[in-house]
C-alpha cells in the first residue's frame, strides 16, 4: 500500500490530521524504500540523539553565527537627556502632531545656517541661535500660508518654489518678536538666498511629495494613487478631521436628546395603559353589576348564559371599541319605548345571538351588550356633560314651536365621546 | 544625491588616465614597497570596482571580498583611494570602507570580463555580474525577488551612505544605504532625537534641539504597557513626519525595505522600554491599514544594540495578537531577511509545537491557524521544514513524539518576551474608522426622528 504513495496527494487544511504521538510507528509499518524512509530514520535518530548539530533540517544558521556591525554607548548622553519623565497611571493617549497644536518651532538650524550665524555674530552675540531658528522657521511658516492665499500650492513635486513672502509683510507679522529691523533683513536676505538656491521649502514638513511617476529611487515618499474604489458621497464625507469630530459630538448630543425623549415616551404610554386598564376594570365590573342586576330582574337567568358572562366578562382581550359595539348591536336604543316588550324579545335575542357568538368562539364580539332600559353601557365612552358642551358651542337646539297643537317631538340626543375625544351622537333606532 | 554621482564620474573617467601613471607609482607606493615589486603585474592601483581580493576584516582576519567603489581619501594625495567593499561570506550590511593597508595584494584575483548568458534572464552579462547574482541567491532573503529587480535594488543602494548615527544611548554603525534628503547624504554620521527622531548632522544641532523638544515617547496612543516594556501605535497620516523619520532610520537597518511610498497608509507599532528619561525606541514593526494579501506586518526591526533579547520575537507574537483580535489570520510581507526569517520560524515552531504537544486526538491545519491566526501556508512550511508532516497509507499524519518536539524547540532558540494580552488596550483600525461612519450615518438618518 504505502509503496504505491510515493507522490502524496496534497494537503487538504481543513482535514483533521491523525496526530502520532511516538515516532515508532512510522518505523513499524514503513518497509525500507527510498525517501519515507530516509525522513523516518532521520525522525527516529532525532528521537534518541543528544547531538542536536547533526540534524538537517534545522540547516539555517543560528542568528549567533550572523554577524552584525558594531555599536558603542554615546558618553554624553546622562547629561543631554534629563531624568524628567512621569509615566501616568493610565495608558498615554497621543495628542496629534505637534504642528498642529501649537508653538513647537519645528526647523533645526543646519550646517550652513550655524556657519552663517557665527560668522554674522561674529563673536559679539547680535542673536541667539534659537532666536535665529525661530525666526527661519516663521519665514518659512509664513511664506508657506501666503502661498496657500495666493492659491500656488501644489499636491506634489513640480516647479521650483519661489519664494512669495516680503520683508514688510514679514516684518509686520513678526512684530511679537521684537527683533530690530535690521537684523530681520539680515536674516530675510539670508533666507531667501538660501531658498532662491534650494527651491523649495527648508523645512521638510513644508516640501511636497516627488510626484507619483517619478522615476527617480532616490525620492522618496510618493503620495500613493488614489485606490479605484467606489466613490460615493459617504466616502467625500469620511474624513478624519477636527471639523468630523465637532460634528460627530453634535450626533452625540442629538442622540442624547433623543433618548430622553423617547424615555418620555414610554412612560406616557405606560401610563395610558394604566389609565386604560383601570378604565376597562371600571367597566367591567359596571357591567358585571348591571348584568346581574337586569338577569334577576327579568328572571331569565340561564346558567350557561350566566357562565358564558362570566367567562366572556373575565376575558381579557376582548375589549370592544365603542363603535362597533353600537354597530354590531344596534339593539341598543337611546330611551326606552316598550320595555318590557323589548327586553324580553331583545334578551332572547341577544341570548341567541350570545349562544351564536359562542359558537364562534367569540373574541371579536366578546362583551355582553347589556340590556339595561334605561342607559346602555357603552364602554370606553363618557357622558357629555351639558355645561363643557355649552361651553364649546354646542346647544341643544331650541324647541321648536308649537304648531298646531301637534305634540312637538322632542330631539331626543345622547351623546358621548367616543373614540379619540369626538362626541358622538348615535342613531336612534326606528325600530324601538 | 549629489555626493555618489560624483564618485561614479570620477569613477568611469579615472581608470584611462589612471591607468599608465598607476603602474611607475605602484613600485614607489608607500604602503608596502616590497609586495608591489612583486606584483605589480596583477596589483594595478587604484583597484578597479569589481576587483576581488583579501581583506582584512574586524576579527583581523582576512575575508574575500569585492570591490564596490573606490573614492580618494580626503586627507591623502591624489592617488590615494578607500575602497568599499563586500565581505563575500557575509551580508551586504558588513560592507564598509576601508583602506589600502586592509588589502592584501598578493591576492588580488584577475578576472577576464567575458560577457556570460545567465539561464535565468537570458541578459548578456559580464562573469562578475553573473557571479554576484548566483552568490546573491544563494543569500537569504533574497530568494523572493526576481533577478532584474534584485539588480535595480542592488544598484542604487550599492554604498552606504551614513556610516554610523547616534540615537539615545548609543551610536551604532548602520547596515545599509537609506535614501536621505541629498543634504544628509553626505554625512559621516548623523544624531537622532531618540524620541521625535528628526535627524541632524552635528552634535550640537541635536543638544539644541534637545532643549526644546518635550516629547519624551513616540507620539500616539499608548496600546500596551506590561512592566517598563510599552507598545504605541502611531498613525503614518495623523504623525507624518514621525513615521517617515522613522521609515530613513529603520531603513539604514533593512535592507529591502522601500521607501517608494508615502507613510499615510500605514500604522506603525513603537516598542518601547520606559525610565524617568522616558520611553525608549528598542524596536518596532509597522503594518499596513488595509491590506490585500492578508499581511498582518510590513517591515520589523530590533534596533541593534537591543538585538538578541528577545524583543524580536515579541514584535512578532504582537502581530499575530493584533491579528486575533482584528479575527483575522495574518504573515508578514515579504521577503523576510535573513534574520527575520530566523525570527519567524523560531516563533512559528514554539507556538505550533507547544500546542502539538498538548494536543490530544486529531488537528486541521485549519484548526492550527485559527487557533494562532497562523497561515495555514506557513503552518505547513513550517511543519514540513521540520519534517512533522509524512504522507502514510494514502493520508497526511504529522508527528508530535515529545522528544522530537522537544528537540526542534530546543533549537527554535528561547522564547522571546510575553505577550500579556490582557493589557492590550486596542480597537483594530478598521473599526476605529467604522465607528465613526457608524455615527456620520446616525448624524444624516438622526435630524428626521428628532423632528416628531
Amino acid at each position: 500500500m504505502s509503496r504505491l504513495s510515493f507522490r502524496p496527494r496534497p494537503l487538504d487544511i481543513h482535514k483533521k490530521l491523525p496526530v502520532v504521538k511516538s515516532v515508532k510507528e512510522f518505523e513499524d509499518d514503513e518497509a525500507p524504500s527510498t525517501t519515507p524512509s530516509t525522513r523516518n530514520s532521520m525522525l527516529h535518530r532525532l528521537a534518541t540523539e543528544n547531538d542536536t548539530e547533526t540534524n538537517q533540517t534545522l540547516s539555517k544558521k543560528s542568528s549567533h553565527e550572523i554577524p552584525t556591525p558594531q555599536f558603542n554607548t554615546v558618553e554624553t548622553y546622562e547629561r543631554d537627556y534629563s531624568r524628567t519623565f512621569i509615566q501616568t497611571t493610565s495608558y498615554i493617549r497621543g495628542r496629534g502632531a505637534r504642528a498642529e497644536i501649537g508653538e513647537f518651532v519645528e526647523y533645526d538650524l543646519d550646517d550652513e545656517d550655524e556657519d552663517w550665524l557665527e560668522e554674522f555674530n561674529n563673536e559679539r552675540k547680535i542673536i541667539s541661535s534659537e532666536k535665529f531658528e525661530t525666526l527661519l522657521f516663521k519665514l518659512e511658516v509664513l511664506d508657506h500660508k501666503a502661498r496657500e492665499r495666493a492659491g500656488v500650492i501644489t499636491p506634489t513635486f513640480g516647479a521650483p518654489i519661489r519664494v512669495i513672502l516680503h520683508l514688510d509683510s514679514a516684518a509686520e507679522a513678526l512684530q511679537s518678536l521684537s527683533v530690530r529691523f535690521a537684523i530681520l533683513q539680515s536674516v530675510y536676505n539670508y533666507w531667501k538666498t538660501k531658498r532662491e538656491r534650494w527651491q523649495k521649502p527648508i523645512l521638510r514638513r513644508l516640501q511636497p511629495p516627488p510626484p507619483v511617476n517619478d522615476t527617480n529611487p532616490y525620492n522618496v515618499f510618493r503620495p500613493r494613487e488614489k485606490a479605484h474604489r467606489l466613490h460615493t458621497r459617504r466616502m467625500q464625507r469620511r474624513e478624519n478631521n477636527v471639523q468630523s469630530f465637532e460634528k460627530l459630538r453634535h450626533v452625540r448630543r442629538s442622540l442624547d436628546q433623543a433618548k430622553r425623549v423617547v424615555e418620555a415616551l414610554i412612560k406616557r404610554e405606560e401610563k395610558k395603559r394604566l389609565l386604560m386598564e383601570c378604565e376597562v376594570n371600571l367597566q367591567r365590573v359596571q357591567m358585571k353589576y348591571k348584568h346581574e342586576a337586569q338577569l334577576i330582574e327579568d328572571r331569565m337567568v340561564f346558567p350557561s348564559l350566566q357562565r358564558a358572562s362570566c367567562k366572556l366578562a373575565s376575558s381579557d382581550d376582548d375589549y370592544m371599541d365603542s363603535d362597533d359595539t353600537t354597530n354590531g348591536h344596534p339593539y341598543a336604543r337611546p330611551a326606552s319605548a316598550h320595555p318590557k316588550y323589548a327586553d324580553s324579545k331583545l334578551a332572547m335575542v341577544s341570548t341567541g345571538q350570545m349562544k351564536r357568538e359562542l359558537k364562534q368562539g367569540s373574541a371579536s364580539n366578546g362583551w355582553l351588550q347589556k340590556r339595561d332600559p334605561d342607559e346602555p353601557i357603552l364602554l370606553f365612552t363618557r357622558p357629555l356633560d351639558p355645561d363643557k358642551l355649552a361651553a364649546a358651542g354646542i346647544m341643544q337646539p331650541p324647541c321648536p314651536p308649537a304648531e298646531n297643537g301637534s305634540v312637538a317631538s322632542t330631539y331626543r340626543f345622547n351623546g358621548r365621546i367616543g373614540r379619540g375625544g369626538r362626541i358622538i351622537f348615535d342613531r336612534c333606532n326606528p325600530l324601538l | 544625491m549629489g555626493s555618489l554621482k560624483e564618485v561614479k564620474a570620477e569613477d568611469g573617467a579615472a581608470p584611462s588616465s589612471n591607468g599608465a601613471a598607476a603602474a611607475p607609482t605602484a613600485t614607489a607606493g608607500p604602503d608596502n614597497p616590497t609586495r608591489r615589486g612583486r606584483s605589480a603585474s596583477a596589483a594595478v592601483l587604484p583597484l578597479e570596482v569589481g576587483t576581488r581580493v583579501m581583506c582584512r576584516w574586524r576579527d583581523q582576519k582576512p575575508h574575500p571580498v569585492k570591490v564596490i567603489e573606490r573614492r580618494k581619501t580626503s586627507s591623502g594625495g591624489p592617488n590615494d583611494y578607500e575602497y568599499y567593499v563586500h565581505y563575500t561570506e557575509f551580508n551586504r550590511r558588513l560592507d564598509e570602507w576601508v583602506k589600502l593597508e586592509q588589502l592584501d595584494l598578493d591576492t588580488v584575483e584577475t578576472d577576464v570580463d567575458e560577457k556570460v548568458e545567465d539561464k535565468v534572464t537570458s541578459l548578456k552579462m559580464t562573469r562578475h555580474q553573473k557571479r554576484k547574482i548566483d552568490e546573491t541567491h544563494v543569500e537569504h532573503g533574497h530568494e523572493e525577488l526576481d533577478a532584474a529587480s534584485l539588480r535595480e535594488h542592488e544598484e542604487f543602494t550599492k554604498v552606504k551612505n551614513i556610516a554610523k548615527i547616534e540615537l539615545g544611548r548609543y551610536e551604532i554603525d548602520t547596515w545599509y544605504f537609506s535614501p536621505f534628503p541629498p543634504e544628509y547624504s553626505d554625512s559621516p554620521k548623523l544624531y537622532f532625537c531618540e524620541f521625535c527622531l528628526n535627524f541632524m548632522k552635528r552634535k550640537e544641532q541635536l543638544q539644541r534641539h534637545m532643549r526644546k523638544c518635550d516629547l519624551k515617547h513616540p507620539p500616539g496612543d499608548e496600546i500596551y504597557r506590561s512592566g517598563t516594556l510599552s507598545m504605541f501605535e502611531v498613525d503614518g497620516k495623523k504623525n507624518k513626519v514621525y513615521g517617515q523619520n522613522l521609515c530613513y532610520l529603520a531603513k539604514l537597518f533593512l535592507d529591502h525595505k522601500t521607501l517608494y511610498y508615502d507613510v499615510d497608509l500605514f500604522l506603525f507599532y513603537v516598542l518601547c522600554e520606559c525610565d524617568d528619561r522616558g520611553c525608549h525606541m528598542v524596536g518596532y514593526f509597522s503594518k499596513e491599514k488595509h491590506s490585500e494579501e492578508s499581511y498582518n506586518l510590513a517591515c520589523i526591526l530590533t534596533l541593534p544594540p537591543y538585538q538578541r533579547k528577545g524583543y524580536g520575537k515579541f514584535l512578532i507574537a504582537f502581530s499575530y495578537e493584533l491579528s486575533k483580535k482584528e479575527g483575522k489570520v495574518g504573515t508578514p510581507e515579504r521577503p523576510l531577511s535573513d534574520l527575520g526569517l530566523l525570527s519567524y520560524r523560531g516563533y512559528w515552531t514554539r507556538v505550533l509545537l507547544d500546542i502539538l504537544k498538548k494536543h490530544k486526538g486529531n488537528i486541521s491545519i485549519k484548526e492550527l491557524s485559527d487557533m494562532t491566526a497562523i497561515k495555514p501556508d506557513d503552518i505547513l512550511s513550517t511543519l514540513q521544514t521540520l519534517d512533522l508532516i509524512q504522507y502514510r497509507k494514502g493520508q497526511h499524519v504529522i508527528c508530535a513524539d515529545p522528544k522530537v518536539l522537544d528537540r526542534h524547540l530546543k533549537a527554535a532558540g528561547r522564547g522571546g518576551l510575553e505577550v500579556d494580552v490582557s493589557k492590550l488596550i486596542w480597537t483594530p483600525y478598521k473599526e476605529q474608522v467604522l465607528c465613526s461612519l457608524n455615527l456620520q450615518v446616525a448624524a444624516v438618518a438622526a435630524p428626521p426622528l428628532l423632528k416628531i
